[in-house]
């Protein structure tokens, strides 16, 4: 069973991370949160978020916690570990070296040419 | 931390898999509950909105599957759902799970008991520091491979000469009698020098160590204790600093307080250590000091061995005169060897007949799993044709074998645990005893062995499926092809193997018996029924000189004799019929042996003559001792009838004169008559002794014998009685001669019964192979079965067919067995007593007898096959 993929490999924890650092949320608030912050680039769909919230656990990344919503319904919550700010500090830097080089790839123009 | 965390998860997603699941379904319920909310607050109708949602989200179980995926188990779960279906289908098939359990369980829990006892005592190193270089000194002789004690004078002449060890240390077993507060009490003691405890490197928890200033002769008496004895009897080990201890009469203060069980010390069990004061020796003799050295790093046995040898050489002619034998050598031997002695021997035994056993087992197993999964056939073939690979069909036999191993290894595991921990009553005499235990490696043999007969029991259905089992049509009809004929070679050459082992184990068991049962029939040379004795050790404070010892054994025996129910009563240093502690030198006369030559040797008992009277010992010819044959009268003996035949067959011995004791400058001492045999060295050796009158030299222990009317508890009562009369400080040892016989005979009878057991095993599961591999060849062969019927062979006829096939194989079996054993004979002859091991009766009776088995094992899918209905047999298809 493959869950289907729709970012780079691995940018979607790295999403969730950053998602996580601002506040704990449930995995509904996770996914909206992650569509409002892209402008709506980017849709999150269960099958994929919850797999890696359930790989992120495993990493130690974070960490789950039962909470009662501001509607008053129980909810899981997921918190940021420090584990997983160390995390999200390594791959933010990883992510901007990489992003840099693919952008200054796809600027890259032959000095002079003509072809 | 992040291992842990990952664990920690996995765990969690598999330990508490319900609760998990509940979760992840509350959670992902909650996200559509949320997401239909959103749009309905955004203005969607909820219907429509719940709808949207639901296909935004897509199916909550797929989702399921995805995190669970996430969570890494799903291997593990395959295998435990694969277990789960393997324990079911064991279910199903109860008869095949619980004998291939048992089979294998009682397998590996023979193998891992005896594993477990080799390892611990053959294997694993003494306890000591570096104790590879420890070594025990003795005196080795060309004509026997045992090894002697040492004397003062090798002992003082090694400590001033040697050069190859570090230290090099003496102790003395024996016993004392520890006196003072409540009864009189008598322990083994290990009389030290104080090289002994820095040999081996034993320290003290408390006080201090052994220093050789208290080997000097003036030196006030020490000793040392073991942590027990000074928590149970002197309060404690800082409390035990200092107290005196009263042993054989004389006070020794406590100086220190060992940091080890003294059970672990080479050789001894004692918890009491007192210092080992030598005095200067004035002859070579006697022999009674074992030598423990630590080899300097670096130094080699071989080194040791010339050290040692040229120390013997050097001293050996400044005492020939007491001392003329040339092949005597100062010889180290590693301890390890001196300690665990010839167990090897006997746990080569045991050990030889448990691998058997396994091997038995394994091979059965493997039989009842070819035929269940022949029966399988047919299953396997569906599920291939359905889709399943290769692999998964390979994976269920695997799993199944391997389950009935594991299940096998736990039921093995407890059976060793259970076997070890009553292994003091059935090895009383093993050394090393206490440091047996089922330890980590004695595990791991049970986890691989368990490991590799799973394999080998599911070895073949697996090879079936990787094969391709898939071919439906081929298992259709139990047509004979290729395969099945390939798979009937081997289902029958493992019933070979089954009879070629099972019939030396048999052979082993019969042999054993048979010589036990010559054992019991030999004549003992007394009469043990109503001869009670008790052992008497007079301290040798208060009984210094001979005359003082000499008036206490006269007050005993006659005392004794005199009370009421004592038909006879006498005084012997030595019991019957083995475990003699005295055996002596001599040289005869009239045919002294050559020059550089040892010197003859036999048991050698100081008795009284009423000795002879209680035990019924006949005089043959001569007289019998006198009141004159004491002190300082020439020197006489009585010999026994087998010695007198030895040295002097067909001549009277009486009136011979010998050297005793290597004495050349003592009196000749007479043989002045001939007395019946008695054993003395065990039953199955021969009847030498040489018996010298109590009065010569009255010793400082020994037994008193009575035959009493009374019960055995009332004449010790009465004998408590007679001794503390007259010295009440006096600790007896009290046994019964009946049950010194009984003794002498237990050894034999366990060993039997032992072998006899794991040989009635072997037996059973040859026969249950044979059984196995006919029935199922009798329903693999039921079309042809019937064809045959229909052609007119007769019921009788069949049967022969079946019976005759298994008992072909039983008889090449067995006499592949024959061969096996008689490849073992010489090492098989160690074990017996009058009866060779080639011995044709017995080699006839138990081959006979497994081939009975057999054949009883044949007859039932004998007549199945008989009773086949052609009709239906043909019409099966």
């Amino acid at each position: 069973v493959h869950e289907p993929a729709d970012l780079f490999p691995g940018s979607l924890e790295l999403l969730v991370l950053k998602a996580l650092s601002l506040e704990a949320m449930h995995g509904w608030g996770i996914g909206q949160r992650l569509d409002q912050m892209s402008g709506e680039v980017f849709h999150v769909t269960q099958g994929s978020l919850y797999p890696a919230l359930q790989r992120m656990l495993r990493r130690g990344w974070i960490k789950p916690e039962w909470r009662v919503t501001e509607n008053n319904r129980r909810a899981r919550y997921y918190l940021i570990t420090a584990a997983g700010r160390r995390e999200l500090e390594t791959q933010t830097a990883a992510w901007q070296r990489a992003s840099g080089a693919v952008n200054g790839i796809l600027q890259f123009r032959l000095s002079g040419g003509g072809q | 931390v992040n291992a842990l965390n990952d664990l920690r998860e996995r765990a969690r997603a598999l330990l508490s898999s319900a609760r998990w699941r509940r979760e992840l379904d509350e959670e992902l319920r909650f996200h559509v509950e949320r997401e239909v909310e959103e749009r309905v607050r955004r203005g969607e109708d909820e219907a429509a909105a719940r709808r949207a949602a639901r296909v935004k989200l897509g199916s909550r179980e797929a989702v399921g599957e995805y995190v669970r995926d996430a969570t890494g188990v799903r291997p593990l779960q395959d295998l435990l759902s694969d277990v789960r279906y393997a324990l079911r289908s064991l279910r199903r098939d109860p008869l095949y799970a619980i004998a291939a359990v048992a089979v294998l369980g009682l397998g590996l829990g023979a193998g891992a008991t005896v594993f477990a006892v080799w390892d611990s005592v053959l294997v694993s190193p003494l306890p000591y520091r570096e104790a590879n270089r420890l070594v025990r000194v003795g005196q080795l002789f060309r004509q026997n491979t045992s090894i002697w004690q040492l004397s003062a004078v090798d002992a003082q002449a090694i400590l001033e000469q040697q050069r190859v060890f570090e230290e090099f240390g003496l102790v003395a077993g024996g016993a004392a009698a520890l006196s003072g507060a409540g009864t009189p009490e008598r322990i083994p003691v290990g009389r030290v020098t104080a090289g002994f405890f820095r040999a081996l490197d034993v320290g003290v928890v408390a006080g201090r160590p052994l220093a050789p200033t208290d080997e000097t002769p003036d030196a006030p008496p020490v000793v040392l204790v073991t942590k027990d004895l000074a928590d149970r009897r002197l309060g404690g080990a800082g409390g035990a600093i200092g107290r005196t201890l009263t042993l054989d009469g004389v006070g020794h203060t406590v100086v220190g307080v060992l940091s080890r069980r003294t059970d672990e010390l080479p050789g001894f069990g004692a918890s009491v250590w007192p210092v080992l004061k030598l005095r200067p020796p004035t002859r070579r003799g006697p022999f009674w000091l074992r030598g423990i050295g630590r080899l300097r790093a670096g130094v080699s046995l071989e080194a040791a061995t010339r050290d040692m040898a040229a120390i013997g050489d050097r001293i050996f002619p400044l005492w020939a005169s007491s001392f003329q034998d040339r092949t005597a050598r100062i010889t180290p031997v590693p301890l390890r060897d001196t300690i665990v002695g010839d167990t090897g021997r006997s746990l080569a035994l045991f050990a030889v007949a448990v691998t058997l056993v396994l091997l038995v087992a394994i091979v059965n197993v493997t039989t009842l799993a070819l035929v269940r999964a022949s029966a399988r056939e047919a299953e396997l073939a569906i599920r291939a044709t359905l889709g399943a690979g290769r692999l998964r069909l390979a994976r269920l036999p695997l799993v199944e074998g391997l389950v009935v191993g594991g299940v096998a290894g736990v039921l093995g595991l407890g059976l060793a645990a259970l076997s070890l921990r009553s292994l003091a009553l059935w090895a009383p005499g093993l050394p090393r005893l206490l440091e047996v235990g089922l330890d980590g490696r004695a595990v791991a043999f049970v986890i691989g062995a368990a490991l590799l007969s799973g394999l080998l029991v599911s070895a073949s259905p697996v090879r079936a499926a990787l094969r391709g089992a898939g071919d439906l049509s081929r298992h259709r009809d139990g047509r004979r092809t290729g395969a099945d004929r390939r798979t009937t070679t081997l289902r029958s050459a493992l019933v070979v193997t089954e009879f070629a082992l099972a019939l030396p184990l048999l052979l082993g068991a019969g042999l054993l018996f048979q010589s036990w049962t010559r054992l019991q029939q030999v004549n003992p040379g007394f009469d043990a029924t109503g001869a009670v004795s008790v052992r008497v050790d007079l301290p040798a404070a208060r009984y210094a000189g001979e005359p003082e010892r000499l008036r206490f054994w006269q007050a005993l025996e006659e005392r004794a004799t005199a009370s009421p129910g004592t038909t006879a009563g006498g005084l012997t240093t030595e019991l019957p019929p083995e475990d003699v502690g005295n055996v002596n030198n001599f040289n005869l006369v009239d045919r002294p042996v050559g020059a550089g030559e040892a010197e003859h040797l036999a048991p050698w008992v100081s008795v009284t003559p009423g000795y002879f009277d209680t035990l019924g010992i006949p005089l043959q010819e001569g007289r019998m001792f006198t009141d004159r044959d004491s002190g300082d009268a020439p020197p006489v003996v009585l010999v026994s009838r087998s010695w007198a035949e030895r040295y002097y067959r067909g001549q009277s011995a009486v009136g011979r004169q010998m050297v005793s004791g290597g004495c050349t400058t003592c009196p000749h001492t007479t043989v002045v008559g001939v007395v019946g045999d008695v054993k003395y060295l065990g039953l199955a050796e021969s009847g030498d002794a040489v018996y010298s009158p109590f009065a010569e030299s009255p010793p400082r222990t020994a037994h008193l014998v009575v035959r009493t009317t009374l019960l055995p508890g009332n004449a010790f009562r009465a004998l408590r009685e007679t001794v503390s009369g007259l010295d009440s400080e006096l600790p007896l040892v009290e046994q019964t001669l009946t049950s010194r016989l009984d003794e002498a005979l237990t050894g034999p009878a366990r060993s039997t019964a032992v072998l006899g057991s794991f040989a009635s095993v072997a037996v059973t599961l040859s026969a249950l192979g044979v059984f196995g591999l006919l029935s199922y060849a009798v329903r693999k062969r039921h079309r042809e079965i019937g064809v045959r019927i229909a052609l007119g062979a007769g019921p009788g006829g069949i049967a022969r067919m079946v019976v005759g096939g298994g008992l072909r194989l039983a008889a090449v079996g067995s006499a592949i067995g024959l061969g096996l054993a008689m490849l073992e004979e010489r090492w098989l002859q160690k074990f017996l007593f009058g009866v060779a091991a080639n011995d044709i009766f017995t080699i006839a009776s138990v081959t006979l007898a497994l081939l009975l088995v057999a054949c009883l094992a044949c007859v039932i899918p004998g007549l199945r096959a008989a009773r086949i209905n052609p009709v239906e047999a043909i019409a099966a298809d």
